[in-house]
């Protein structure tokens, strides 16, 4: 009998013996015929799959709000149901496109890593920003995530973007200690007090560990955003385009053409966070457009990582928000439909870089490629006061 | 008016590889419906694609054939449009960096060489087979030919008649056959072409409106649809009876039309973009080297050297040329035996009757040359007779291990040099048949051939027929 | 972006909006200038464009078909299948 803990998986990972719905009606009841990588090596290192996660639909949105099958509320505000699985003692993993693991976890009370992109097999997850989007895991303590961390980081030839296996080994240890991090000053731009305190906080915590903070003028911040959510959209727009009611999935039972069956399929299953998000993604690959929106975002791109590297030539890491606030409520998505696009701005310039990025206690620390195990470790330091 | 055509052809060829391009289910042709069919090329989620070696290998061939630049960094795009035939609506293509661009074919006309312009190769998943027959109102989506790997090759606009189009088609045919990128089987789909036609004034600098005949498999079929559609073009541009239009048309061979297409297909827009999902195809010196050192000789080449260096007749030459697995096996044949005359003989009267027989195309030839060539030392240094060493080769295309030497050793086609044993069947056989001998003694010499026949029977064909002859004729004249 | 782009956009994405999701997403649509605007501060005339952001190449596999998969159990979830086939309405060229 294993003393491991139990694994909870977020509904964006395929699962032969469960359903996986992307948190869509599109998919709901909706049988996968393999098992995601994440899953297979999870199973032979002896963990038990102990169940499912709601997500958002296709993880684009807040926390999870967005659910075709409902997202659960607290005191008035969304609670994340991988979140709340893993405060039940398993420990979660899954799919990181938008944020919203990162953002849910730091709210929780919780801890999450999105590894460096290419160390953890994507194949058996449902596609959406391909570009960016990895396997994460949440778990309660830095320990928690480590240790998963070190199964999921593998090659896998089914991956053909998944990195060599001394890259993957990389990640599963902590190769120098942090002694510098950095505070980018476009990263405050919009958080409320209580976020700042939090900073503040780690902050203070990092300091009294002989860390040394800086607070460094950088633009990444402000420009991340845009650039993150024409590329996510774009790249959902072509993948979610194979959701069309022929092969699998929801059929609308309102057609007599193939379009009508296309369109009405799409229209009835899909919510309208998703339509906006394809929509959007759609015209930023027009020929029109294509110059001046993803051109241009693949662009900056290069100049955000650029940007980042410069940085890690001072600093261990940098310390960001992860949100703008520390909870949200049905108020904020009836006042702003597409917040999500906005509250995305701390964590897009992990996302759009593919650099790690650990989530805690309203922040998030991102390091250069292969520092997983650095970043783990400072959140230890936190750990240690706050636990 | 004198009026000039231009056309350019879009030309797809569906390479010979065992797997599809990004999954590994198997690419062979005549499968029932989805039967070579995975969660990927069906369009489910979670499946990443994965490169076939082998598609980029074939798409490189093809590219060394036509004269291309190869691009070392060769990357995939994804092409989007909704229709049942592309399970995941969008189409996985080169768009940005195609493997092979610039370079040209050259083609025979009545003014002489002409060389036809490639714009580009590039490398792309088939799509799927739309049934329409089966019920009146349902069409049936079979994903075998999904993913299948192609490579589309598109031309300049260099081409200005129907002749020349098909003498551009035969020679694409011939050398990507040649080099086994195709099988380029007009009726199994795996060779078709859009054909993009323009009229203008002779001599005028600025093109007419074109328009593009989509999916066409037939040489005749092009040719016809050519001479419709510049006639069509003429008389609108003449008579004004129709205002043409930039568009795209289907070919209807039997009533001889082109007609305006209207699908979703031709609609919209394709949102080209890079696949983030494939890394870029790096194509070092060694992985180039591999694939040019592994170039046949051009047909032409070939033809001209067995002519001019082995001696062949220009028949000969011809007939073993139409096909790389003939050339193979003749150049197998004669690395063993050395005599190029025997191993064209053996090739086009026995070898190529047998495929006939079988109804195996000259490619399908599985033959070891080097067998044929032992086989071939066999029977002309006497050791086994030539109606034995068909039957000899009859065998070795059953059994490819068959050693030929061997084979006649055990089915006693070894000829004998027991000239007592000749001489002991030529006497039985003229004892039986005093008529015959006596009508030879009389003059008529043709008879001999029945004895010679009932000899060589008896001999089980083991025997040198000039031995036999001369056993016969010293027996009837001694 | 206007109503009449938005429906062809709509069309060619197979998705047909409420008139009350037609006026948000042409709000999204002015939300996007803006960020344009914000991308254009920075000049990337002269920057390569990065589609993955890390710097490896293709690992390509061998040409070996397997197994074929299990057509029953590929339909299984197929709003329409018969004779081994799915199925849509006819489609007309």
């Amino acid at each position: 009998m294993s003393t491991k803990k139990t694994i909870v998986l977020d509904d964006m990972i395929l699962t032969k013996t469960m359903p996986t719905t992307a948190g869509s009606r599109m998919l709901e009841g909706y049988m996968s015929l393999f098992d995601a990588e994440a899953v297979t090596s999870l199973t032979e290192a002896g963990y038990e799959i102990l169940g499912k996660a709601k997500c958002g639909e296709f993880a684009i949105d807040l926390v999870g709000e967005s659910c075709y099958f409902g997202c659960e509320l607290q005191d008035g505000h969304f609670v994340n149901d991988l979140c709340e699985k893993v405060k039940a003692g398993s420990i979660g993993v899954g799919l990181d496109v938008n944020g919203s693991i990162r953002r849910a976890s730091a709210q929780a009370g919780l801890i999450s890593i999105k590894p460096t992109y290419g160390t953890a097999s994507r194949f058996g997850t449902v596609e959406v920003a391909c570009s960016g989007e990895t396997v994460s895991v949440v778990g309660s303590t830095a320990d928690d995530c480590a240790e998963v961390l070190s199964v999921i980081a593998h090659h896998d030839t089914k991956d053909g973007t998944s990195l060599s296996s001394d890259l993957c080994d990389k990640v599963k240890v902590c190769a120098k200690k942090a002694k510098k991090v950095a505070i980018l000053s476009s990263s405050l731009d919009g958080v409320d007090d209580e976020v700042r305190a939090k900073i503040d906080t780690f902050k203070a915590i990092l300091e009294k560990n002989g860390v040394e903070v800086c607070v460094v003028d950088s633009d990444i911040f402000k420009f991340a955003r845009p650039a993150w959510n024409i590329l996510m959209c774009s790249e959902l727009c072509n993948n979610v385009s194979r959701f069309d009611g022929v092969k699998y999935g929801y059929r609308s039972s309102n057609f007599t053409t193939i379009d009508e069956l296309y369109t009405n399929s799409r229209t009835e299953a899909f919510g309208e966070l998703l339509k906006s998000a394809i929509l959007f993604g759609s015209d930023n690959l027009s020929t029109d457009n294509y110059d001046r929106a993803y051109d241009k975002a693949l662009r900056v791109r290069r100049v955000i990582v650029e940007a980042f590297d410069r940085i890690f030539e001072d600093f261990d890491a940098v310390l960001c928000p992860a949100c703008s606030k520390m909870a949200y409520t049905p108020e904020d998505i009836k006042n702003n439909k597409h917040l999500c696009f906005e509250e995305n701005a701390y964590t897009a310039p992990a996302s759009i870089t593919g650099l790690p990025s650990v989530a805690l206690a309203g922040v998030t620390l991102i390091g250069p490629a292969f520092s997983d195990g650095m970043l783990l470790d400072i959140a230890r330091m936190y750990e240690e006061v706050c636990k | 008016m004198k009026y000039e055509v231009v056309i350019g052809l879009e030309v797809h060829v569906e390479l010979s590889t065992k797997s599809k391009i990004f999954c590994s289910c198997s690419a062979e042709f005549g499968a029932g419906p989805n039967e070579h069919v995975c969660p990927a090329c069906c369009g489910m989620p979670g499946m990443l694609p994965v490169v076939n070696k082998r598609v980029v290998d074939l798409g490189m061939t093809a590219g060394m054939m036509l004269n291309c630049h190869i691009n070392r960094t060769t990357t995939f795009d994804k092409k989007s449009y909704y229709y049942p035939d592309l399970p995941c609506a969008y189409q996985t293509t080169q768009w940005f960096a195609p493997v092979a661009v610039n370079g040209y074919v050259e083609i025979d006309t009545p003014s002489g060489k002409k060389k036809v312009r490639i714009k580009q190769i590039h490398m792309e998943e088939d799509a799927g087979k739309l049934v329409h027959d089966i019920a009146p109102d349902t069409t049936h989506v079979d994903f075998n030919r999904t993913s299948v790997p192609l490579i589309e090759i598109v031309s300049q606009p260099d081409l200005s008649s129907a002749d020349e189009v098909i003498a551009y088609l035969e020679r694409l045919h011939s050398l990507l056959r040649f080099a086994r990128v195709s099988d380029c089987r007009w009726e199994q789909g795996s060779m078709r072409c859009d054909v993009n036609l323009s009229v203008r004034p002779e001599g005028s600098t600025k093109l007419g409106v074109r328009t593009e005949i989509k999916n066409m498999n037939s040489l005749t079929a092009i040719a016809r649809a050519i001479e419709y559609e510049t006639a069509r073009h003429i008389d609108a541009i003449e008579n004004g009876t129709e205002v043409l239009v930039q568009e795209t048309r289907r070919w209807d061979d039997a009533k001889g039309k082109s007609f305006s297409m209207r699908t979703k297909e031709t609609a919209g827009d394709y949102r080209y973009f890079p696949d983030p999902n494939i890394m870029p195809i790096v194509i070092d010196d060694a992985w180039f080297d591999e694939i040019n050192a592994s170039l046949p000789e051009f047909p032409e080449v070939k033809r001209e050297r067995y002519i001019t260096e082995l001696g062949l007749s220009e028949y000969d030459a011809d007939q073993i040329t139409s096909s790389r697995a003939l050339c193979d096996c003749f150049e197998d044949a004669y690395s063993v035996c050395g005599k190029a005359k025997d191993c064209a003989n053996w090739i086009i009267s026995e070898v190529m009757s047998i495929l006939n027989s079988k109804k195996m195309t000259f490619d399908m030839l599985t033959l070891d040359g080097k067998a044929l060539g032992a086989l071939i030392n066999l029977v002309c240094d006497g050791t086994v007779g030539r109606a034995n060493g068909k039957k000899v080769l009859l065998a070795m295309f059953d059994d490819a291990s068959i050693d030929p030497k061997k084979y006649a050793e055990e089915n006693g086609f070894i000829v004998s040099n027991d000239t007592s044993l000749v001489e002991s069947v030529v006497k039985k056989v003229c004892d039986s048949d005093p008529q015959t001998v006596a009508d030879i003694r009389g003059g008529r010499d043709k008879a001999i051939m029945a004895l010679f026949g009932r000899c060589m029977k008896e001999l089980r064909g083991n025997c040198d027929p000039q031995v036999l002859r001369k056993a016969l004729m010293d027996y009837i004249n001694g | 972006m206007d109503y009449k782009e938005l429906r062809l956009l709509e069309m060619l994405n197979q998705l047909s909006l409420s008139d009350a999701q037609k006026s948000e997403m042409l709000e999204f649509f002015e939300k996007r200038e803006s960020d344009l605007a914000i991308l254009n501060e920075l000049d990337t005339e002269s920057v390569e464009r990065m589609v993955h952001v890390m710097p490896i190449s293709t690992v390509v596999r061998e040409d070996i078909a397997s197994q074929p998969f299990d057509r029953d159990e590929l339909q299984r979830g197929a709003p329409n299948a018969e004779l081994g086939y799915w199925c849509v309405p006819r489609v007309v060229d």
